[in-house]
């Protein structure tokens, strides 16, 4: 048997504002990480094009794509892909040191609240404090866009919300656009605009009116 | 059906992995066909040697005489328990072949007229046997005559004694009683082109030598050979009369204790090299199979839950071990037989065999395989425990996250601060992993020490033969005298043209006694502030020999178990004199190649009743006068041999020079596979169960070189910590190397060049950058998306 090839996207056309927050809504298997995985360059589309500032993403190469990663992209994961050998800020400062002009890591550990942590190990931390360090880690690159995969998919509701409230923060005080990636209806009530996903394609493209803050989500 | 299962998943699994259950293989083919290479060679050259002793018969004593009556051989063979005697005359002579400038060096040895089964027959090649009744043909060994371009019919002059003789070439032979040609125990290594033996009619041997009725040598076998030193005894005695020089059982013959001398000294190093590559095995298995059992995890507790039993379950891992080294020990058998014969037929280059017997043996074989699989085994016993203890609840739920802990090197603030993050985490990484980057290090480690025993066996000859040619065999040409001369003759040579300076020597057959120990043994009298002998004590200062006090080499003064100061009794062999002496033992110098003892060559003299006496004149030549001296002496009498030790340092040096690079190439390759396997093993495994972070990494930016640098940095650390262990764990394997190889003849020298040291580091640079390479193919396959999805 060769292999099996699966389309996961077909006829997407998205436009992402600068400094927005985007809630990319969807069930599994909806194609929503791909288009995530595209946007943040570890994935290439087979057809159809990518643009970020201008540049053509779909016609980069490996190390142009590293690139576009290293400086443009911070990515948060659904199980925060800490390295576990490293404390809370030598993960922060771990980012830092590819970047020219990278935040200091204590006062992005600050931002998250995670100061008084930054001497623990990612096993000595719960959940949510891990989230927190890794987007500390994200941030401290100084991206332009932060990407976040199901972000509080391994989280309870309450450490959940502090996450979400902490990205709601950093799209306020940095201006960096957030895309946040769930299957959780309910978070797509704090973003700027929501995408609904669905069998590959865009189902629809909300604007909220009105967005209601981290703390006030109830799922 | 279900077992059927569990094996198709145990292939599929090893196809998964060929890269590293490959590198385990090669390891096991390695040590197995190290071992069967030699132990094969080894008993088929044993077996040649020994089919062609039966069929030539050759002797089991050996006397040595100035003259006795031929038909002493029948009082000889009354003694109880001797089968046979062949008395014979030996005499050293000079040849003189057309179109070479120098004589060369010969034995003659006289045979029996007519071609009959006797002790030390001769194998004649090609050509025939002497004609009877015709005194002026003769045998010649076959590989001096191939040397010298000398064939059947062809004519060689013979100085015998300082008569010439004419003689014809009637065949090309060789006998068991010269399967290592040379013509001394201090000739250590064959020269084909420059000594070699004749054989000739009795007749002729006893005209020539004026000798009718008379012989000087007397070969003999025994019936039984535990009785040997009581039949010798006997035999002495009833010889004394004649002026025994050396009695010499067959364990001490020349050629026959270099042929098994040597056997043992590639023996013991190979062997040693086997075991360090089955224990590399062990390890390297070990690290694999304890990931395998960790991935595997969940899948044992499922089989557990099912009901399979602790044993069906390990018993999984022990096969996969299994199979790997039986798999590799099969391939194994396949090289080392066919690397076996081509040593064999290396050491014919050596060694003058009729036929080589190749043969299999399967005790061989059984015992390498079953060795390896034992090792495997206890390598897959650690991994098979663990899966046995997994209790099948726990495995059935994800693996708790990996603690990162602080290590040691952290309480030292000021250092830590000073590392990056990526040292950070390689001191982390290895802290996290101490087993495994113990296997790192001791495999590098074990590299290093493999290639070093072979640099050794390369820089201790080197230092041998230096030493030799650079302190203790100065001169240029060496003049051997038929008699003991006076100093009349050391002046008749100095006043030879070309001749810058003249040193004489006097060398004597002596025994050494101390209590129940001794030793026959040449007692060399060299002059005081000698400057062609030049003796280096232990400490590698040179000495003057002063006095009345004896020197001895290293392995008499440890086979005789005497320090300096000790007195021991000594007693000449040869000549009228017969009675014992006390002499008080002066130093001990440092000699590897033979074993002698020196003394002052005036004491020396006066012990055998003479003011001075000499039988060795050694030249120091003006550039460009050897030839001319050399064609000169041929045709001065009482000249036994004529040696130039410029020719034999060269033909010594290209002699050995391939086979050490043979040698240098195989242990190479031996210790590049081991750190290459280990190195590769441990990085692969790094590199499955941090997949997930390193593919975080390369999502946030950094680029494939920055995480090949990460584990390529561990791994250059591991390295160096392996290298620092390594450079002292080799030389301390090179001294036992030299202890564990105990010959009679000649000793290794402990010596490592600093280049050697130098080449190691190298070399292991190299395998553990090619380990890398190997691995920097798997990093670029490292899937992003997937890696990032799941969890552990």
């Amino acid at each position: 048997m060769g292999e099996v090839t699966v389309t996961a996207l077909r006829d997407v056309s998205l436009e992402v504002e600068s400094g927005e927050f985007l809630v990319i809504l969807g069930q599994s298997g909806s194609g929503k990480s791909t288009l995530m995985n595209i946007m943040g360059g570890i994935d290439t589309p087979t057809t159809g094009q990518v643009f970020f500032q201008g540049n053509d993403l779909s016609a980069f190469s490996e190390g142009q794509l590293t690139r576009y990663r290293r400086e443009h992209i911070g990515f948060v994961f659904q199980f925060y892909n800490l390295i576990p050998n490293l404390t809370a800020e030598e993960n922060v400062e771990m980012a830092t040191e590819i970047v020219a002009e990278p935040y200091p890591a204590i006062e992005m550990l600050r931002l998250v609240q995670m100061e008084d942590r930054k001497d623990h190990f990612p096993s000595q931390l719960s959940g949510g404090e891990q989230q927190r360090v890794a987007i500390a880690r994200a941030l401290a690159k100084r991206p332009e866009v932060l990407l976040c995969d199901e972000p509080t998919g391994a989280l309870d509701l309450t450490t959940g919300k502090l996450v979400l409230d902490v990205l709601n923060e950093v799209n306020k005080k940095t201006g960096a656009t957030v895309v946040v990636i769930t299957h959780n209806a309910t978070i797509a009530d704090m973003a700027h605009r929501v995408i609904y996903v669905a069998d590959g394609g865009i189902r629809e493209i909300r604007e909220n009116a009105k967005r209601i803050g981290a703390v006030d989500l109830e799922w | 059906m279900v077992r059927g299962a569990l094996n198709k998943r145990l292939i599929r699994h090893m196809i998964h992995i060929w890269g590293q259950a490959l590198a385990i293989m090669a390891v096991v083919l390695l040590g197995t066909a190290s071992y069967i290479s030699m132990s094969s060679a080894h008993k088929n050259l044993l077996l040649s040697r020994d089919v062609y002793y039966q069929q030539y018969d050759f002797a089991d004593f050996f006397i040595s005489l100035e003259r006795a009556p031929a038909s002493m051989v029948y009082r000889l063979e009354d003694i109880p328990g001797v089968r046979a005697v062949r008395g014979r005359i030996v005499k050293d002579a000079l040849v003189d072949i057309p179109g070479v400038d120098e004589p060369r060096n010969i034995r003659m040895i006289s045979m029996p007229e007519r071609n009959r089964a006797v002790l030390n027959g001769v194998h004649v090649l090609s050509g025939r046997y002497f004609d009877e009744g015709v005194t002026d043909q003769v045998v010649l060994s076959q590989d001096f005559a191939l040397h010298n371009n000398l064939q059947p019919g062809d004519r060689i002059n013979v100085t015998l004694d300082g008569r010439q003789h004419s003689l014809r070439i009637s065949g090309l032979g060789m006998s068991p009683e010269y399967i290592y040609v040379v013509r001394n125990a201090q000739d250590f290594i064959p020269s084909p082109e420059r000594f070699g033996i004749i054989w000739v009619p009795e007749t002729f041997a006893e005209m020539a030598l004026d000798m009718p009725g008379s012989r000087n040598d007397f070969v003999g076998s025994v019936e039984e050979p535990e009785r040997l030193d009581e039949i010798l005894s006997q035999a002495e005695r009833l010889l004394d009369s004649y002026g025994v020089f050396v009695s010499v059982k067959r364990e001490d013959q020349i050629s026959h204790r270099f042929v098994t001398d040597q056997i043992k000294t590639r023996d013991a190093l190979f062997t040693m090299i086997a075991l360090l590559l089955m224990v590399v095995s062990a390890a390297v298995i070990m690290v694999l199979l304890g990931r395998m059992v960790h991935q595997d995890r969940t899948e044992i507790g499922l089989l557990k839950a099912f009901g399979y039993s602790n044993f069906a379950i390990a018993w999984y891992y022990i096969k996969f071990a299994l199979v790997m080294s039986i798999s590799g020990s099969v391939l194994g058998m396949l090289l080392g037989h066919w690397l076996s014969i081509q040593m064999v037929y290396l050491y014919v280059d050596f060694y003058q065999f009729p036929e080589v017997q190749v043969q299999i043996y399967p005790d061989v074989f059984l015992f390498i395989t079953i060795t390896a699989a034992l090792f495997a085994l206890l390598g897959a016993l650690a991994a098979a425990r663990r899966a046995v203890k997994t209790h099948p609840a726990e495995a059935m739920r994800p693996e708790a996250p990996r603690h990162g802990h602080r290590t040691l090197i952290e309480r030292w603030h000021f250092l830590w601060s000073l590392l990056g993050f990526t040292e950070k985490m390689i001191v982390r990484n290895v802290g996290r992993n101490r087993l495994r980057a113990a296997f790192c290090v001791a495999g590098v480690m074990i590299s290093a020490a493999i290639l070093m025993l072979g640099f050794h066996q390369m820089d201790s000859i080197t230092y041998m033969i230096d030493l030799q040619f650079s302190e203790l065999q100065r001169e240029d040409v060496r003049v051997h005298f038929t008699h003991e001369r006076n100093r009349g003759a050391l002046l008749e040579m100095a006043r030879l043209d070309g001749v810058r300076h003249a040193e004489p020597l006097l060398q004597y057959p002596f025994e050494i006694r101390n209590g129940w120990r001794h030793m026959d043994t040449g007692i060399i009298g060299v002059p005081e502030n000698a400057q062609m002998t030049r003796l280096i004590d232990i400490e590698d200062r040179h000495i003057n020999i002063t006095g009345n006090g004896l020197v001895l080499s290293t392995p008499i003064a440890e086979k005789l178990g005497v320090h300096v100061g000790d007195v021991v009794r000594i007693k000449p062999l040869m000549g009228k004199i017969t009675h014992e002496r006390d002499v008080r033992v002066d130093k001990v110098v440092q000699q590897y190649i033979g074993t002698s003892a020196y003394m002052e060559i005036s004491a020396l003299s006066r012990i055998l009743n003479e003011p001075f006496a000499m039988n060795v004149a050694l030249l120091k030549m003006d550039e460009g006068t050897t030839h001319d001296l050399v064609k000169y002496l041929k045709d001065i009498p009482l000249i036994a041999a004529v040696e130039l030790t410029a020719e034999s340092y060269d033909a010594l040096k290209v002699l050995l020079a391939d086979s050490m690079i043979g040698m240098a190439t195989i242990i190479s390759l031996f210790s590049g596979i081991i750190a290459f396997a280990i190195i590769y093993n441990t990085t692969i495994i790094s590199l499955m169960e941090r997949q997930r972070e390193l593919a975080s990494l390369r999502v946030m930016g950094f680029t494939r070189e920055e995480i090949s640098r990460l584990l390529y940095q561990e791994n250059v650390l591991l390295s160096c910590i392996g290298l620092v262990l390594g450079l002292p764990a080799g030389r301390w394997l090179c001294q036992r190397a030299v202890e564990a190889i105990d010959m009679d003849i000649m000793r290794m020298p402990f010596h490592l060049e600093t280049s050697s040291y130098l080449y190691t580091v190298v070399l292991i640079a190299l395998f553990v950058l090619l380990a890398n390479l190997a691995v920097l193919r798997r990093i670029s396959r490292l899937d992003l998306v997937a890696v990032l999805k799941q969890r552990e």
